[in-house]
């Protein structure tokens, strides 16, 4: 078996945060006060816990996902759902960085996908380390955790969409394979 | 692939042949660019000595000065930062900037009329000149997928630059597993996974 049925991360049930509470801090991410929260604007609002730029490709996947009409940004009705998505990650990521640290190696991020049901060889995962490390310390800050399990469940989505029979494996032409890759990056 | 190589050496000889004639103008280390050189000096505004992700993000523009997109930034400066040490002296700078004239001047070529941006048409003629053979439905959504927001099938230079490179390591990454020349592969879940983020991260 190839991989697992349930490779999505667990769903928190936290409680949706006071709507008062929400649009406090929407307006303050919201610096130039256009009703809509642009990548620029999360990205300076949102901390890694590292004292360094949080990952801008992870904000642009992450305002991407709830951007429903493709506008570059979200609103206030969407924000509540970046703002659940992100503590979500946060709470995961702490149950995985026992010590605090900020990151996570190899080890805590292999619990932590076998967690979310992903079945993958010791040496992928040091592919993963060496590709979503970007601050090059052979370990994963929070934001390259996200954007890495962003860019697994993608993967894996594309794939099963073409393993047919479920076994874990696929067979595709040229273009198939092209197809399959562009609709990730 | 080979007549893009080809446009590529044209390109950089001429680049190479304008670097002599600079560098007899003015104090260039040996191997880097004068032009290379003097973009350098403004784009590191903290003056480090070095080119930080950030700072080359502030210097990629396209041609209608809307800045580079962070996935192009990231696939040239991991390109060209070959200490892997997140930030990049004159001699990668120099690289990048020969790499970034070579794409410019194809970009130019096959915009044929001159509207700063590859239309599917263009795409499509340039792809094939490349020597891909794809389909036009396929170039269709490809252009789609990365023309920006309220503009359709208009390709700026930065997403030019990131579709034709991953175009390019993808089809090797395929002719690897098509060993028997077939057009088709049989691959495993695993094997996709490390073949795409090893190529494309």
């Amino acid at each position: 078996m190839a991989y697992h049925n349930q490779y999505r991360p667990p769903q928190y049930n936290s409680a949706p945060p006071d709507q008062g509470f929400l649009w406090n801090i929407f307006q303050r991410v919201d610096k130039d006060r256009s009703g809509s929260i642009s990548d620029t604007e999360l990205q300076q609002a949102l901390s890694n816990g590292t004292w360094t730029p949080f990952n801008p490709v992870t904000v642009r996947s992450i305002i991407a996902m709830f951007d429903r009409d493709n506008k570059g940004g979200v609103n206030f009705n969407e924000f509540a759902g970046v703002w659940k998505y992100i503590t979500d990650w946060q709470n995961i990521f702490r149950t995985y960085d026992r010590d605090n640290s900020g990151f996570i190696d190899k080890n805590e991020l292999k619990q932590a996908l076998t967690g979310f049901g992903y079945r993958l060889s010791d040496q992928f995962y040091n592919t993963l380390i060496e590709k979503f490390d970007r601050q090059r310390k052979g370990q994963v800050a929070f934001d390259d955790f996200i954007q890495c399990c962003i860019v697994l469940q993608r993967l894996t989505d594309v794939f099963r969409r073409y393993d047919t029979d479920q076994d874990g494996w696929i067979q595709v032409s040229y273009e198939q394979y092209l197809s399959m890759v562009f609709n990730v990056v | 692939m080979i007549k893009m190589e080809c446009f590529l050496r044209h390109r950089g000889d001429v680049i190479k042949w304008n670097a002599r004639l600079l560098r007899l103008l003015g104090n260039v280390p040996p191997g880097v660019h004068p032009e290379a050189q003097q973009w350098f000096s403004t784009v590191d505004t903290d003056r480090s000595g070095y080119i930080s992700q950030r700072e080359l993000r502030q210097a990629l523009l396209n041609s209608n000065s809307t800045p580079f997109n962070e996935e192009t930034c990231l696939l040239m400066f991991n390109m060209f930062d070959t200490s892997r040490s997140g930030r990049m002296d004159v001699f990668g700078f120099s690289a990048l900037w020969t790499y970034l004239q070579q794409w410019k001047g194809l970009f130019q070529q096959f915009d044929r009329d001159r509207s700063g941006a590859i239309s599917t048409n263009e795409m499509h003629q340039a792809l094939s000149q490349m020597g891909y053979n794809l389909s036009p439905q396929f170039i269709q959504k490809l252009v789609e997928h990365h023309s920006p927001r309220g503009q359709q099938g208009a390709m700026h230079l930065d997403r030019f630059i990131q579709v034709c490179s991953q175009l390019q390591t993808m089809t090797q990454a395929f002719r690897e597993k098509d060993t028997a020349m077939t057009g088709n592969v049989r691959m495993s879940y695993e094997d996709f996974l490390a073949g795409s983020i090893r190529r494309l991260m």
